[in-house]
């Protein structure tokens, strides 16, 4: 247990030793969930919307200005004519053009149908699907508005009118804050990083440099190395955790639902396999960056297929099969449960079982080899 | 010239000593095509939502027909009372519940308003926004064939909107996902390389040994760096490559105008790299320096899947110093939509690409001499 000790105190003052490091590990966390927390938002603003109005009537201005009543769109700095729209397009001016043809008010106020145009840069194809999703639902409304007009003008038609009235209610995040769902997203990424990062690193530095064999003639055990290998980075993941997640709570107002012992849990089990990862990278490797490319390959996949940037249900049938193997995205859905949900660890049995079995396996895995490595 | 050309023939045997790096190097930018390509699509689909139908009418069963009849809705089934709502969301098990009250399809036939309930799994707040906009579309529609049935034509929309998609017109996401990991891989690898290559030899004490030889230490950084330079420009062309043939993105403009703007991207990165490897004094420090301000900026800030437009004011700022912002403009522009003219984002390149390479090499020499 002594032993234990000593080399993780020496693992801590090598870390301490570089600022960089210290920088990295107390710093870095805190920028990136103050980057992330604001970037990582689906929500548009801004969109550059220039307008084509040949009509110049009450009901286009009308139009108009319901797609400036949100700071949604804002109008670009050009305006567009029907013949160079596509010029517009081109040189970036504007990311969607709306066009309104002559006698648009006229048919309007007529009782008659009118059509409008709206045209949207494709190049960034999220962008343009998101803003075209936005002017539709704001056609809609216009449609309803304009609709109803029509039927108060004759009240024998409005009397016979009925609908199906839908009521919404969003539970868990009832204001639709983006950062909610992401900012626990960051979280499992930085433990991910530095915790895969650093461990993948520690044992190939020693051997890289030549000190791993002066530590294997001390009478120190390989299990014991393990442990004093792995136990800083672990120690560092939890900091690094609760940094992050007050930094949330004070900062991004974060609501905090669950228990935190769900979570410590759930991420003792997850460091399982990436403080496993990152032993069996670099005992299956010469030099450290062998070990960081490795380490670095597996955490890119994993991160991609989690569903920490696009819906897992989203995905290919195949993909979403490959995912069932990713420990990243069973933590991410317990974290996000834990943070915004308060599920109960009965709730969370279906992610923590297969976590911790590939815990297990990689963590043992990594021991097996590293025992047959050294001895 | 024959120094430097010794330097980066010790620079190639390194390389290929350690295959797998190599390896690493070129199928990671492979595999992140391959698999943003097939795997990633903004576009939402097969959302699962649960159903409580307390009214067990034709009409109920033909409203939750309409609900799942396009692919943007999945139907996870029947539960039978409200609070297996909740812990179906708190197991993830559906995004939203739909519940239709009791006398739903009575109500419709006497000619009253009807209220139904859909509750929403908020935490993913894009998801359950795009949930809510596709369920009213879906009750609009009803409402507005009820009111068809009755009122005839006068009923119809008022305002038709002709929707026209210019360059990505089925808004495909390769086309938009192949550009942007081009400019992120691009300086990710350059300069995570050219780091790495460098802090070795520091590390390993080596570095001092190659300038104690008679070569001058611009020499040594050019044989050191050109190497690097070209798995980067390799990886950049395996992923354009494999975008034109597996994803058919298309290429409206021209390949050598491209290549002529990459170029100067190229040494963008190069100089991040040099910059890199000047600051930190171990392998492990330059790698986790590269990955964060090469990599995560040019995915999350440039505009590739985030708008930078709709950032806070800082981070949009910040968002204008990340060279990856100007290059993804300049390669959407060129492969989606053909122009090849781009005096703002060329300028800007070029001021960049001057400017942190004289401040790479005077970091660089300083640390040298």
């Amino acid at each position: 247990m002594h032993t234990i000790l000593y080399l993780i105190q020496k693992e801590f003052r090598q870390i301490l030793r570089n600022k960089f490091m210290l920088r990295l590990i107390l710093i870095a966390p805190i920028m990136q969930t103050l980057v992330l927390g604001h970037a990582l938002n689906t929500d548009l603003k801004n969109v550059k919307l220039a307008v084509a109005d040949l009509d110049h009537s009450r009901a286009s201005r009308e139009l108009v200005s319901s797609f400036f009543a949100s700071d949604l769109f804002r109008p670009a700095k050009v305006s567009a004519t029907p013949g160079d729209i596509e010029q517009i397009m081109v040189r970036d001016d504007a990311d969607m053009v709306l066009w309104i043809p002559e006698h648009f008010g006229r048919k309007i106020a007529k009782g008659e149908n009118a059509v409008v145009g709206i045209y949207v840069n494709g190049t960034n194809s999220s962008l343009a699907g998101l803003a075209t999703g936005y002017a539709s639902a704001i056609l809609r409304r216009q449609n309803e508005t304009i609709r109803r007009q029509r039927l108060d003008a004759n009240p024998r038609m409005a009397a016979a009118v009925f609908e199906v009235k839908p009521v919404s209610r969003f539970i868990y995040n009832p204001e639709l804050e983006t950062r909610y769902y992401m900012i626990p997203g960051v979280v499992v990424l930085i433990v991910t990083i530095i915790s895969g990062m650093l461990s993948g690193m520690a044992i190939v530095r020693e051997k890289e440099i030549g000190t791993l064999e002066q530590l294997l003639v001390t009478p120190i055990t390989p299990l014991q190395l393990i442990a004093g290998k792995t136990i800083p980075f672990a120690i560092i993941s939890f900091l690094d955790i609760g940094l992050v997640t007050v930094f949330g709570i004070l900062y991004f107002r974060l609501p905090f639902a669950g228990s935190v012992f769900l979570l410590s849990g759930a991420t003792l089990l997850y460091l399982l396999v990436t403080l496993g990862v990152g032993l069996l990278a670099s005992t299956v490797s010469q030099t450290q960056q062998q070990s960081m490319f490795t380490v670095w390959f597996i955490m890119i996949f994993a991160i991609l297929t989690s569903g920490f940037f696009f819906a897992i249900e989203n995905m290919p049938p195949v993909v979403r099969a490959m995912t069932l193997v990713n420990p990243l995205r069973y933590f991410l859905s317990v974290v996000r449960g834990v943070f915004l949900k308060d599920i109960t660890p009965m709730d969370a049995m279906p992610d923590l079982v297969p976590l911790a079995v590939i815990g297990v396996i990689v963590f043992g895995a990594a021991v097996a080899r590293f025992r047959k490595r050294v001895a | 010239m024959r120094q430097v050309l010794a330097i980066a023939r010790k620079e190639v045997m390194h390389i290929l000593r350690d295959p797998r790096s190599l390896i690493v190097a070129i199928l990671m930018p492979l595999m992140m095509v391959l698999l943003y390509g097939y795997a990633i699509d903004m576009e939402l689909r097969n959302l699962p939502v649960a159903v409580l139908d307390y009214d067990h009418t034709p009409a109920s069963r033909d409203l939750v027909e309409r609900m799942t009849s396009s692919n943007f809705i999945v139907n996870a089934g029947y539960i039978g009372n409200r609070a297996e709502i909740e812990k179906g969301f708190r197991r993830s098990h559906f995004r939203a519940g739909l519940v239709i009250p009791d006398g739903y399809g009575r109500d419709l036939a006497r000619g009253m308003d009807t209220d139904i309930q859909i509750v929403i799994d908020g935490a993913d707040a894009a998801t359950a926004q795009a949930v809510e906009n596709y369920l009213s579309a879906v009750i609009a529609k009803i409402n507005r064939d009820l009111l068809q049935s009755r009122f005839g034509d006068r009923a119809q929309i008022p305002v038709e909107a002709r929707t026209r998609i210019f360059f990505n017109p089925e808004l495909r996401s390769p086309s938009f996902v192949v550009p942007g990991l081009t400019a992120v891989i691009m300086i990710m690898i350059c300069a995570l390389l050219t780091s790495i290559a460098v802090t070795r030899e520091k590390e390993t004490g080596t570095l001092e040994q190659i300038l104690t030889a008679p070569i001058a230490s611009y020499q040594v950084m050019v044989g050191k760096v050109v190497p690097y330079m070209l798995i980067a420009a390799i990886d950049t062309a395996l992923v354009l490559i494999v975008g034109r043939l597996v994803f058919h993105v298309p290429m409206e403009g021209s390949w050598w105008v491209l290549a002529g703007y990459s170029l100067v991207y190229l040494f963008i990165s190069l100089a991040f790299g040099l910059l890199i490897s000047a600051i930190s004094k171990t392998q492990q420090v330059a790698m986790l320096m590269a990955l964060l301000i090469t990599m995560l900026p040019s995915l999350i800030l440039s505009g590739f899947v985030f708008s930078i437009a709709s950032m806070p004011r800082v981070l949009q700022w910040i968002a204008h110093l990340v060279p990856a912002t100007y290059y993804l403009r300049v390669i959407r522009g060129i492969m989606l939509a053909g122009r090849s003219w781009f005096p703002f984002e060329g300028g800007v390149m070029l001021l960049m690409a001057a400017g942190f390479m004289t401040l790479a090499v005077k970091r660089f020499k300083s640390r040298l001499d």
